[in-house]
């Protein structure tokens, strides 16, 4: 790179931010090059988001300083970045659905004829951004938002900062929400805004992405930069290992009896998400006593849906859901409880707990019905007390206080206190979905060992994750969804991060995937 | 935490009414009448003698009750504005039916008790029901409560309004009243000697009180209803069903709403009349309850504290020149403060005096 | 939004109101009513006035909304416009108002209203004031202060007679067969209320004002990082929606040529109708001015049936509205609330 002769587009060193006592971003060197694409790769919560939102002047830095064009600069607000021609695009599109598409990219920038929104100035304006690359928004530049697929929604967002004059675009997690038809769209997109002289910065936690678009990648884990790579001269293998920090060891002991009975068996499960379309397409599978049964895929892949569906959460479309061979799948989430499903939730703070009770009060929530907490409609708070005692003490709840509230605990204490919830609810299965997401290194020990205790003492075991180190760790089996279905089933021990890699992207293991990998249309 | 925000709650209602007696005693200094003269009768109004003691009670019950209603919905985390609407209800179904029903019972003590039993139990299940409507239709149909609500009140008020003119009306009656109810179906003074005021009531709201306070903290219902309030997904995750707890808290709300509207009738009113006229307990009830944090116990202040206000209107309106319709003013800056906490927060920061933000 | 996407969008209101004009008409015809008696010029005259202090208030409560504050304190902010506007003109015309004393008193019950608007305002939104609770103190506020005003002046909570505004004749188009009196020989009021439908409407769909109130609305989020202080967009909102109230309650008076406080006031939950008339026209300004229309004729419809000899419970069928709106709500859902209605909206720090 001639870095000397043009300033790089964005040069970031020493980036410090922190939240209370965590450390999001730790002295964290990043450059941008002018009209080059850098990918930001780390797993979720491993500082990417925080990094780019230092930048785009939504958190204020404890130190470091920011560099855009050679010139330094501290921005306070969005409206600095963008008048210094940073845009960014979020994971959860800024848009007004009610509005148009045109109204929705010239917001807050209206050009004026008589003050009146001169709405032909800015058609001609958008449709001149969109005839200089391959964008297809100006066909309905009159259609509100809400009646855009999600693919279209990103495109509006794109075009949103170009027509704000943005020369530097972030793009935060742009992919997660696309088909993957879609995603190649984009990616295309990119190279050629790359080669227009636009700066790109494409945060992803997939290898394949990264790979397959970006000029250089930056890896980040635990909040501080491990390292930046050509893309042309790196592997899937290479930034696996620099995400994960290191080799995986699979020293567990070889499992005693693979073959138990079933528990949970489950059939031609089809569910739809929230915005009624299919997510879950066809899946069958069994959880025997005393396996962990693993399901990988990278997120948005249905596993949320397949949870619910299996919890009680969501409605099944057709299918069945069969515990200990009983028919559950009309039973509602308080009749799959009280038939013996714990579950660990995807999401903590919004459904595992309720963050103004004390731990006393969420020791008792999905406990409603159980007999010496609630008898006979009455609860009886001295026994909850003690139970949430018990649980503080054997799950090494940190502070050991009953009083607390939930939202004064740590990621790491609310999740053990929740795992510890639900393991002591004594179910016939558990289904832990992602248990260890933004949780400190010592909690993740600690709840995977309870997770491979319980499995020793016979329990059937569901564990989605998007986590490959904690699949292959925990699982005794593997399968790995892929829209809406299981694309294949894999043995933990002889896998490879590839195979899996290969799985997740949605190639079958052993075909030849070379013409199908998206095209950045930089590296080929 | 709990104490600390009991200690809040208590600066913010002091300050609220403090302000807005300030901005009250201003106005009528500037209207040309004394001031000092204002607040001495104000007091006297609320607590100067028995007969003003009972009359603040009679108004304190009533806030009680209907406060209680709107902790109730609100604790819920839902927004029920329909409490008066279900007092209204409420109270011309508890004298419909004792009209009804007196001729088939005997007179008398006991059948007067009998009288007040079927009234309260027809109060109540009017009150429930009307409440129970905007939650079915928030559940099935996902229309705002708060616009349903607000909506039926007016609907029960004009019906109502209606029905005492036309069908309802007592033979005879000039005015757009009912019949009155017999003379045996009353409380007992026992011990003010107060028309319009007995401590049975009183009981009766404090009852309430007591029932709904272990619905909420110890009750499987009431656990499952207050976490819906907090955080939806955490209940639903832990299987509270979100679409029957809107509906069940509403319809407990509107029951509660219903008692209010019987003790009315029974006890103050003997008959019922155009609901344009019966006073807005059920929209004062609102800022009874956030003064209480919409904690069933704190109610119980917070009800006194409103019965004392209203009470000492009425003696203003009667004992001195000073326009009635003041004391209405001061009673909704009340309620504007009360709605403002976070004024007073501010406003503690600024002068150093607490409240860490 | 064009008309017919408009049509299209509200078919359910708008089938609701072709039902029960059909509804009446069929009733009319088999119950051989004098129908031209009823439906006069005279008849559409006194709606379009009784229509006027309703649309008016409507226009500024669903501006309010729009912007994502639900400004329930519309009916307090009529009661003080009326009873500021009736004590302004018998302030400052000595006691024997007359015209200009009228427009003058419209005029300055603006100002008031605007005062008490602005404070309003910063209660809602710099202090985060519970919207439901503050718009219901501020009924009760009205309804205590502004009798309490009639008594300071008048020692009694119902004015003596003041003046009423004239209607104005527009010449030429005044002659127009039947049109011509229902629009150009009228109050001048009403033809202002048209004209301000129409600009609130254009003003909302055109101008980048507009844009910014739907969006702080929608989703202020999306409109702050546009750069656009949501906030502000917020304060303009709820002190026009204030204004827009204190005037409908001064031109109430204004046609009424004097105060009346007793019992709800003159005003009498014409507030409540007005934000009954925006959820009726879908948040369309001129759908909330043909609301406030209809609720208006109905009004007016029960002293034309009355001068036909038919009476009618006046006090169900004012409760059309009300039954109205839940049964729109019922079938429609809350989807066309804007979503962040009654949320805060706090910038990153």
């Amino acid at each position: 790179m001639t870095a000397k002769e043009t300033p790089p587009a964005v040069r970031m060193e020493g980036i410090t931010k922190r939240f209370g006592d965590v450390v999001a971003n730790d002295d964290v060197d990043f450059t941008l090059e002018k009209g080059s694409i850098h990918a930001l790769l780390g797993e979720n919560g491993s500082g990417k988001t925080t990094l780019m939102s230092v930048l785009y002047g939504l958190y204020e830095k404890n130190a470091g300083t920011v560099h855009i064009d050679g010139e330094p600069k501290t921005f306070e607000s969005p409206r600095d970045a963008m008048d210094a021609g940073v845009g960014m695009i979020h994971q959860h599109f800024q848009l007004v659905e009610t509005m148009t598409v045109l109204q929705n990219i010239i917001l807050g920038h209206e050009p004026s004829d008589n003050g009146f929104v001169d709405t032909a100035t800015a058609r001609w304006d958008i449709e001149d951004i969109c005839s200089r690359y391959d964008f297809h928004v100006d066909e309905f530049l009159d259609t509100k938002i809400r009646d855009l697929d999600l693919g279209a929604r990103q495109r509006v967002e794109i075009v949103k900062s170009l027509y704000r004059g943005a020369d530097i675009l972030i793009l935060d997690e742009p992919t997660a929400v696309l088909t993957p038809q879609e995603i190649s769209d984009l990616l295309d997109l990119m190279g050629e805004l790359a080669d227009a002289g636009h700066s790109l910065i494409f945060i992803t936690h997939k290898l394949g992405e990264a790979l397959g678009a970006a000029d250089e990648i930056t890896v980040l884990r635990d909040g501080a930069a491990i390292g930046t790579v050509d893309a042309a001269e790196t592997s899937e293998t290479e930034l696996a290992r620099m995400m994960v920090g290191r080799e995986i060891q699979f020293d567990r002991p070889p499992r005693e009896s693979p073959e138990g009975d079933a528990v949970l068996d489950v059939e031609q499960l089809h569910a739809r998400g929230s915005r009624g379309l299919e997510q879950v397409s066809g899946v069958d599978l069994t959880v025997q006593e005393g396996e962990i049964l693993g399901v990988a895929g990278v997120q948005g892949n249905g596993q949320t849906e397949l949870v619910e569906a299996l919890t009680g959460l969501r409605d099944v479309e057709s299918g069945s859901v069969r515990l200990n061979g009983e028919e559950i799948t009309d039973t509602n989430r308080r009749q799959r409880i009280d038939a013996g499903i714990a579950y660990i939730p995807e999401d903590r703070t919004t459904e595992g707990l309720v963050q103004d009770y004390t731990l006393v009060r969420n020791a008792l929530l999905g406990n409603q019905t159980v007999d010496p907490f609630v008898d006979n409609g009455l609860i009886d708070w001295e026994t909850v007390h003690d139970h949430a005692g018990d649980i503080i003490r054997e799950y090494d709840v940190q502070p050991p206080n009953e009083r607390s509230e939930a939202k004064s605990l740590s990621g790491g204490n609310q999740q053990k206190f929740i795992v510890g919830r639900e393991i002591e609810h004594d179910p016939d299965v558990m289904i832990a979905s992602h248990p260890t997401r933004g949780v400190d290194i010592g909690s993740i020990e600690f709840i995977h060992d309870r997770l491979l205790e319980l499995r020793e003492a016979g329990m059937a075991i569901l564990v989605v994750s998007s986590k490959l180190d904690e699949i292959r760790k925990l699982s005794d089996r593997i399968v790995v969804m892929y829209e809406g279905e299981f694309a294949g089933a894999v043995d933990p021990v002889e896998t490879t991060e590839e195979e899996l890699g290969m799985l997740m992207a949605g190639h079958d293991a052993g075909t030849d995937d070379g013409d199908s990998e998206p095209s950045g249309g930089v590296h080929s | 935490m709990l104490r600390a925000s009991v200690v809040e709650r208590l600066a913010i209602a002091t300050a609220s009414t403090a302000l807005a007696l300030l901005i009250g005693v201003t106005i009528v200094a500037a209207a040309g009448y004394d001031p000092v003269q204002f607040l001495v009768s104000l007091i006297n109004g609320a607590v100067g003698g028995e007969s003003a003691i009972a009359r603040t009670l009679r108004f304190s019950t009533l806030f009680i009750l209907t406060g209680v209603a709107v902790a109730v919905a609100f604790r819920a985390g839902v927004f029920n504005i329909g409490v008066q609407g279900q007092f209204v209800v409420g109270g011309i179904a508890t004298v419909m039916s004792i009209i009804w029903t007196a001729p088939l019972l005997p007179e008398g003590t006991v059948g007067g008790a009998g009288l007040i039993l079927i009234g309260f139990v027809a109060g109540t299940f009017a009150g429930g029901v009307y409440g129970a409507l905007p939650g079915a239709l928030k559940a099935y149909a996902d229309a705002n409560v708060i616009i349903t609500t607000i909506m039926l009140n007016f609907i029960a008020t004009g019906v109502v309004g209606w029905l005492v003119q036309n069908p309802f009306r007592g033979e005879g009656n000039a005015a757009p009243n009912t019949e009155r109810i017999p003379e045996y179906v009353s409380f007992p003074s026992v011990v003010f000697d107060s028309s319009g005021f007995s401590v049975i009531g009183l009981a009766i709201a404090l009852a309430t009180v007591a029932v709904i306070y272990v619905v909420m903290e110890r009750s499987r219902f009431g656990y499952d209803m207050v976490t819906s309030g907090y955080q939806e997904s955490a209940a639903t995750y832990s299987g509270v069903s979100a679409k029957r707890t809107v509906v069940l808290t509403m319809t407990l709300s509107g029951m509660v709403a219903g008692i209010a509207g019987a003790v009315f009738a029974v006890m103050i009113q003997g008959y019922y009349t155009d609901p344009s006229g019966i006073g807005t307990y059920g929209f004062d009830a609102i800022a009874v309850s956030l003064l209480a944090a919409n904690n069933p116990l704190g109610i119980v202040p917070a009800g006194l504290l409103f019965g004392g206000l209203e009470s000492a209107g009425s003696h203003i309106g009667i004992y001195t020149d000073v326009p009635v319709q003041l004391i209405d003013g001061v009673i909704g800056l009340v309620i504007l403060f009360v709605a403002v906490p976070e004024l007073f927060r501010m406003a503690a920061v600024r002068t150093g005096l607490g409240g860490d933000r | 939004m064009s008309f017919a996407e408009y049509a299209k969008r509200n078919s359910l209101g708008i089938a609701g109101i072709a039902v029960l004009v059909a509804g009446a008409a069929i009733a009319a015809v088999a119950m051989d009513l004098p129908f031209w008696e009823i439906v006069t010029i005279g008849f559409v005259e006194r709606s379009l006035q009784a229509a006027t202090p309703i649309a008016l208030t409507a226009i500024g409560g669903l501006y309010a909304e729009k912007s994502g504050v639900f400004n329930i304190g519309v009916e307090g902010f009529m009661i003080f416009g009326a009873a500021t506007a009736a004590t302004m003109m018998w302030i400052i015309s000595g006691g024997s108002p007359g015209q200009s004393d009228v427009w003058l008193a419209i005029l300055a019950s603006v100002l008031v209203s605007l005062v008490f608007a602005v404070l309003f305002a910063v209660l809602l939104i710099r202090y985060e004031a519970d919207q439901i609770v503050a718009g219901l103190a501020l009924w009760f506020i009205g309804l205590g202060f502004g009798p309490f005003m009639a008594v300071l002046v008048w020692e009694s909570r119902n004015s003596p007679s003041l003046e009423s505004i004239n209607d104005l004749t527009v010449p030429v188009l005044a002659d127009i067969p039947v049109l011509g009196p229902i629009f150009f020989d009228t109050s001048p009021l009403v033809m202002v209320t048209a004209v301000l439908a129409v600009a609130a409407w254009k003003f909302l769909n055109d101008t980048k004002y507009g844009y910014w109130i739907q969006a702080a609305g929608e989703n202020p989020e999306a409109l702050d990082t546009a750069g656009i202080d949501v906030t502000r967009v917020r304060y303009a909102a709820v002190i026009f929606s204030g204004v827009m109230a204190g005037l409908g309650g001064a031109v109430l008076l204004a046609q009424a040529g004097s105060f009346t406080g007793t019992g709800e006031t003159m005003v009498g939950g014409r507030g409540w109708i007005g934000i009954v008339a925006y959820l009726f026209g879908n948040y369309n300004p001129i759908g909330a001015a043909v609301a406030a229309l209809v609720f208006g004729g109905l009004d007016m419809l029960q002293i034309q049936l009355q001068t036909v000899g038919i009476n009618v419970p006046n006090r169900l069928v004012n409760l059309f509205p009300y039954a109205g709106v839940i049964l729109v709500l019922t079938v429609w859902g809350s989807t066309q609330t804007p979503s962040a209605v009654g949320e805060p909206y706090e910038s990153e720090e």
